[in-house]
């Protein structure tokens, strides 16, 4: 490269440097209009390697993993390897066909309008919990659209991308919402923290919360309906000098075993309002 | 028009594909290769250990294009990867200004700290409140646990390149200019 190209480069890289330091919000709507043409591009392979993936991993665990075993005895572990492989298969496309049979079930009789989606990709750094899924913004996803599975809360969309969608997960310290204790009927705020432990923050101080006592989305938030899974409350800490009790909650998702989601696009919302009594009676 | 009349197009053309191959195995593969629930940042290894190749502005242009690949399949906002990936690929390069030879120790050295303060200006961007607390943790847990991760595949991703460089003949390629 010559010195003119390199110094021209330089004064460009300061340019954008200054711009995203001092002009943030201005720069960001560029980048995003700039990002948007290239994000397109980059879905094309995403959503390729993601189907691929199921079956190098497949290959990796049936082949290369037992190849010490089949030096032992070699006719008969490629029978065993081949009806292994034919059993695991038809075990993961079960495992996977119930998934989705559960969560298409689900989907039908929840009181909510939901968008099944599939995780093709995972966090690509160690400072977000975030997964990505195979639907964005020509299916009608929007950014802080609630993500939920039958069992319970997920997290919530951040970015759209045409075809992709980014969700933060709830144990990360960037997503809080509002949650319940389901047997007290404290509210407090949900949120995760840098160690991805999911915590309930401001319970009453006199609150009769108790260890294992089920806490459910409070619907107070715009993005999800009153009454959905959260988990269980694991630990509560409540110091001479704090004025709130701090619960530690044990999700009901593992988020690390997700495969399907289901994205809630809209929900009719029913506050406690209308109906005192509903307030006092817990929900099934 | 004058950049792209004295780069190669194809050199870029490769340069943006490998980007994209980078980006979408750490997107799709890094939890295959996380230990103890820490990954390595794949996009920052190539940012280095092109910058320790090829010199400050390959590792420059080749840290901002896989930055921005990576901001757009990640949560926060567009424009903290490309600058960080940018300056570690450009700072990598100026190394082998500085050193005469580079080492694997220098590699280490060098990619250790790289790692560090970029993971730290992510930290302070990542989280809505960075106190004591969090700093510990993000030093102790993540930023040093990656950081050698990052080192070692650096080093060891350099170590492989300058024995086949110096195998095919190629030493030109593999003496930082």
């Amino acid at each position: 490269m010559s010195a003119g190209a390199r110094r021209i480069l330089g004064i460009i890289f300061i340019l954008f440097l200054a711009l995203l330091l001092f002009l943030p919000r201005q720069s960001q709507e560029w980048l995003s209009h700039v990002g948007g043409p290239i994000a397109r591009i980059l879905e094309i392979p995403l959503h390729f390697v993601a189907s691929m993936q199921d079956s190098i991993s497949e290959i990796w665990t049936h082949y290369i993993a037992l190849q010490n075993v089949w030096e032992e005895n070699r006719h008969l572990r490629q029978e065993i390897q081949r009806l292994q492989g034919e059993q695991n298969l038809l075990r993961e496309k079960t495992i996977i066909g119930t998934q989705f049979q559960q969560l298409l079930a689900y989907q039908e009789t929840a009181p909510m309008t939901t968008l099944p989606a599939r995780i093709i990709g995972r966090n690509v750094s160690n400072w977000y919990r975030a997964i990505i899924i195979n639907k964005g913004d020509r299916d009608g996803i929007h950014p802080e659209m609630g993500v939920i599975t039958e069992a319970g809360v997920v997290g919530r969309v951040v970015r759209v991308n045409p075809t992709t969608a980014i969700v933060l997960l709830l144990s990360d310290p960037n997503v809080a919402i509002t949650g319940m204790v389901q047997n007290s009927r404290d509210e407090g705020i949900i949120q995760g923290t840098p160690q991805g432990i999911i915590h309930m923050k401001y319970l009453p101080p006199l609150s009769p919360v108790q260890p294992g006592d089920p806490v459910v989305t409070s619907g107070l938030t715009g993005d999800f309906p009153r009454g959905l899974q959260i988990g269980r409350i694991q630990q509560i800490t409540k110091a001479d000098t704090d004025l709130f009790q701090l619960g530690e909650i044990s999700p009901i998702v593992d988020f690390s075993k997700l495969e399907g989601v289901l994205v809630i696009t809209s929900f009719q919302t029913s506050r406690p309002e209308s109906s005192p009594e509903s307030a006092i009676a817990p929900s099934p | 028009m004058l950049l792209l009349h004295k780069c190669n197009l194809v050199t870029i053309f490769l340069d943006i594909l490998l980007c994209l191959g980078v980006v979408l195995t750490q997107a799709t593969f890094s939890t295959w290769l996380s230990a103890k629930g820490i990954q390595p940042d794949l996009c920052f290894v190539l940012a280095c250990v092109i910058g320790f190749i090829s010199g400050e502005y390959k590792g420059l242009m080749v840290g901002l294009t896989v930055g921005l690949f990576q901001d757009l399949l990640a949560p926060g906002g567009i424009g903290l990867n490309m600058i960080l990936k940018g300056l570690a690929g450009a700072l990598a390069g100026i190394t082998t200004h500085t050193i005469s030879t580079i080492t694997g120790p220098a590699v280490l050295l060098v990619t250790l700290a790289l790692s560090l303060g970029t993971g730290l200006a992510s930290l302070m961007v990542a989280y809505p409140v960075v106190d004591a607390l969090v700093l510990f943790y993000g030093l102790s847990s993540v930023l040093l646990p990656q950081g050698l991760y990052n080192s070692i595949l650096t080093l060891g991703i350099f170590w492989l390149t300058n024995k086949i460089g110096l195998s095919m003949g190629m030493g030109h390629l593999v003496r930082g200019r």
